[in-house]
């Protein structure tokens, strides 16, 4: 008997997941044909297919692409034999999940053992079956090759034999040096799908039957629904329902459009809102006045901030950093059917598991009895860690039960109902002794903590461990400097902040990094040799590896990549006329090291300004596994960051004023930069590490730092203007 | 509500929708053609991007009233086997990231192409400068579209 596709994805969502399936296979005895199952993650089919699960959510950073050469590496078959399943959340899935620019490093961590220890339990099965040695026996894309005999057999000769070896505990990775796929730039897998049109995203999903939801939400943070009106909604043609749900009252229709045009017709009245006279200038106030006082230390080197009591000379700026929203192209949407005991779930999101947690709570059935497919992500960034579209959508579908129906956000909903960047402001101290030398640091940084997804306490609020967890970029700054001290003002804001790409850390690092050229500008040092001074170049007792809570700096890491960027960009020769150069550098969760020079002019770039002519970037991520993809990340980290110097969000009387890319213009293809160059510098940290996120911070700082020199003016806000 | 016939990739269709409805969401949520993306319903972005008798026009501000004689391609329409030129070029230079906004654009260019075969690289940035990239690919689709241009896309 053979199972179909269905039944067996069922049956192994039945299973309890990594390595027992031998067990569970030898039990099922009954069955001649079946797939070879070592773990979760991978399963060989009678028919030599390879099938692999992706345990993260694509969203255009390509881990569709790279977590198969992982796999395949260690498997030791050609990537493209390998098919891929997107992993659903359930007994074998329960830490699904896509953030952090944690994908790579994660997946690595699972997949090579996993294609280990299937390759051993292959070379296992073909020793047992030609009564040789498995020591003696060699795997070659996707075959057991014994060498002195010349015999063969391909994976799918041995699957069924390989289910019944045991699981090795501890399988033999391969060495770094006999990589074959990793390190090498694969394209995109699902390249030739997107351009035809049939990548389906959470929005495309169609499912016969279906209807389609529009939510009328609060203007207003914290207002609810007091009464509404649904008779003019109701005789727009299309419409179906009206309900009211926690979040406001759902229009649901037989297409996208009467939805939207039934909740035009609407009316709602809303309850006060208790933040109705919320203002973000006058929350940029609050922000300042925060720092005006050091507030809870975070980190504190030496003597602290007390050094500045003994220095020759002090110089201080403040920088601050707007709200701003992830504005991805497909609008936040989820799809559900409610059935009689059961569930299926469409979402694009990046947090699986998250979704069927909520789908058990709002639906009132087990995680066993809703299935939560994650579909393609038309843009996440952060904003699809949270379920807020998704718990919409279940609550509607709940009360249409029995017809699938698919919510969708407007344009508009997706931008004033966002979790945004926290705004955030920055004074920053430098004390010199008389010789000039850097040797007291502060940075003080006010802001909002996430409060979207949870809301933190009072006890949380002033608990430094927890406190520091939200100042990425502030207490890890990675030079060296006698005496530091970074300090963290906690101000609350009625406005849903959640993960934005690089959470926590661009703002600070555009702070940071400003600050630095400034005070290389201020002590007429070039902003390169500072830095480099700074890390210990030339100073031998500056410890090399630097400690900072969990975090472990290595800053000879961060002088490599500085170099590299200064010797690729030309740093030392004279800059073009009407250009200036700029630096910055940023090391991201002690994972990524990573410098831009960029070069700009004033010339004009589609409706900015000025204009980025060139970008280099050096970068060590320890292992490359796609080097493409390294460079594409950089490119978009590059396109992200300019789009902050162009935009923000900003509130009045509790309301988000921008609904569009036309008040919250994203950078287009005019404004962007001629030349980005991405160099990858070799590295002997055998892991893996991110870059959606890492590459977005120094960009800013280093753009900023040459426009500053540029115009002669400093720019210590965003958006910029000049 | 109206009957009305309307070509789309070469194959009439009689769609019964009102008036007013976008051609956008006749083509998404009536037809199920999903290729064609919403992603503001303003205009804006260029997302749900179609060729109108070969012209690029966006779908959300068309009226399914304006559609009558007109003949229309969406991306799943542009080649029988997804090897237009432009196509091509799209997966030589590995342009998408999310991917969402790339039908918009390849239809865009394709109307640029046709107007004129061999664009500069500043005019093929005037001619997308109005589709927005959230992930930021348009480094690789500048390349794209000149190799496209090249190798026959306009044709």
């Amino acid at each position: 008997m053979r199972t179909d596709r269905r039944t067996f994805i069922q049956l192994c969502a039945a299973t309890s997941g990594a390595l027992v399936l031998g067990v569970d296979f030898a039990e099922a005895a009954e069955e001649t044909a079946k797939p070879f199952e070592p773990n979760a993650w991978l399963r060989i089919e009678p028919d030599g297919r390879i099938v692999m699960k992706v345990g993260k959510s694509e969203m255009g950073q390509g881990v569709r692409t790279s977590l198969p050469m992982i796999l395949a590496e260690e498997l030791d078959v050609a990537v493209e034999s390998i098919y891929i399943e997107q992993a659903s959340p359930g007994p074998s899935f329960k830490g699904l999940g896509t953030g952090g620019s944690g994908s790579i490093m994660g997946q690595w961590m699972r997949l090579r053992p996993a294609g280990a220890a299937a390759r051993a339990m292959l070379v296992a099965a073909a020793a047992e079956r030609w009564g040789v040695s498995a020591s003696t026996l060699q795997t070659s894309n996707g075959a057991v090759v014994d060498g002195p005999t010349k015999r063969r057999a391909t994976y799918a000769e041995l699957a069924s034999d390989a289910a019944k070896q045991p699981v090795p505990e501890k399988p033999q990775l391969k060495d770094r040096k006999s990589y074959r796929i990793v390190g090498t730039s694969r394209k995109r897998t699902d390249g030739p799908d997107i351009v035809t049109g049939r990548a389906r995203y959470g929005i495309d999903v169609r499912v016969p039957g279906m209807l389609y939801a529009v939510v009328a939400r609060a203007p207003q943070w914290g207002s609810k629904v007091e009464s509404f009106d649904a008779t003019a909604a109701k005789k727009v043609s299309g419409v179906r329902h009206v309900l009211q749900i926690p979040n406001g009252v759902a229009v649901v229709a037989d297409n996208t459009w009467a939805a939207m045009r039934g909740r035009e017709a609407l009316r709602v009245n809303w309850t006060v809102s208790p933040h109705a006279s919320f203002d973000s200038v006058e929350h940029m106030k609050a922000l300042e006045r925060a720092i005006e006082k050091p507030a809870l230390t975070i980190r504190k080197d030496a003597e602290g901030r007390a050094a500045f009591e003994k220095v020759k000379k002090t110089y201080e700026a403040t920088y601050s950093y707007p709200f701003a929203a992830h504005a991805a192209l497909e609008p936040l949407n989820c799809t559900v059917f409610v059935g009689e005991g059961k569930a299926t779930v469409w979402s694009p999101t990046q947090t699986p598991n998250g979704v069927h947690a909520a789908a058990t709570q709002v639906l009132g059935l087990p995680e066993s009895a809703i299935t939560v497919n994650v579909m393609l992500i038309g843009g996440g960034f952060g904003r699809r860690l949270g379920v807020d579209f998704d718990r919409e959508a279940l609550e509607i579908a709940k009360l249409v039960k029995g017809t699938p129906v698919q919510l969708v956000w407007s344009r508009e909903d997706d931008m004033r109902h966002g979790y945004f960047q926290a705004a955030s402001v920055h004074r920053l101290a430098a004390g010199f002794d008389d010789e000039e030398r850097l040797v007291a640091w502060e940075h003080r940084k006010a802001s909002t903590p996430h409060n979207a997804r949870s809301v933190p306490t009072k006890d949380d609020k002033v608990n430094p461990e927890t406190v520091r967890g939200w100042a990425w970029g502030v207490y890890d700054m990675p030079y060296f400097i006698a005496s530091a001290e970074m300090s963290y003002a906690v101000v609350d804001a009625p406005v849903p902040i959640g993960p934005w790409r690089a959470v926590f850390s661009p703002p600070s690092v555009f702070a940071r990094e400003c600050f630095i050229d400034e005070i290389a500008q201020e002590t007429k040092r070039d902003p390169l040799k500072l830095r480099l001074t700074l890390l210990g170049a030339d100073d031998p007792s500056v410890s090399p590896i630097f400690d900072v809570a969990d975090e472990h700096i290595d800053r000879r890491r961060l002088r490599k990549v500085l170099e590299t960027v200064a010797e690729k960009s030309g740093w030392a020769t004279p800059v073009a006329a009407g250009r200036a150069r700029g630096i910055a550098c940023n090391v991201f969760h002690t994972e990524t090291y990573i410098a831009y020079v960029v070069e700009v002019s004033l010339k004009k770039a589609g409706a900015m300004p000025f204009r980025v002519e060139r970008v280099v970037c050096a970068l060590d991520c320890g292992v490359a596994v796609n080097p493409l993809g390294v460079a594409q990340q950089v490119e978009s980290g590059v396109i992200w960051s300019l789009s902050n110097m162009k935009s923000e969000i900003t509130v009045r009387n509790g309301s988000v004023q921008q609904g569009f890319y036309t008040d919250f213009p994203v950078v287009m293809i005019d404004e962007t930069p001629m030349s980005i160059e991405t160099h990858i510098v070799a590295s002997d940290d055998d892991r893996p590490h991110g870059l959606g996120e890492p590459a977005v911070c120094p960009f800013a700082p280093a753009v900023v730092n040459a426009l500053s020199r540029l115009t002669g003016k400093r720019i210590r806000s965003l958006p910029v203007k000049l | 509500m109206p009957q009305r016939p309307v070509t789309i990739n070469g194959k009439r269709h009689v769609i019964e929708a009102d008036d007013a409805m976008p051609l956008l969401w006749v083509l998404r949520d009536l037809l199920g053609m999903t290729g064609t993306k919403y992603g503001c319903g303003a205009g804006v972005c260029g997302s749900c991007t179609v060729l109108e008798n070969g012209r690029a026009i966006r779908s959300c501000q068309t009226n399914f009233s304006d559609t009558g004689d007109k003949s229309y391609t969406t991306i799943e329409g542009l080649s029988a086997a997804g090897d237009h030129p432009i196509q091509k070029a799209w997966l030589a230079e590995d342009v998408a990231q999310c991917g969402y906004c790339q039908p918009g654009m390849i239809l865009e260019l394709r109307s640029l192409l046709r107007s004129k075969a061999s664009p500069s690289s500043a005019e093929i940035d005037a001619a997308l400068s109005d589709h927005v990239c959230r992930c930021g690919s348009y480094p690789r689709i500048r390349k794209a579209a000149l190799l496209a241009a090249k190798s026959g896309g306009g044709r």
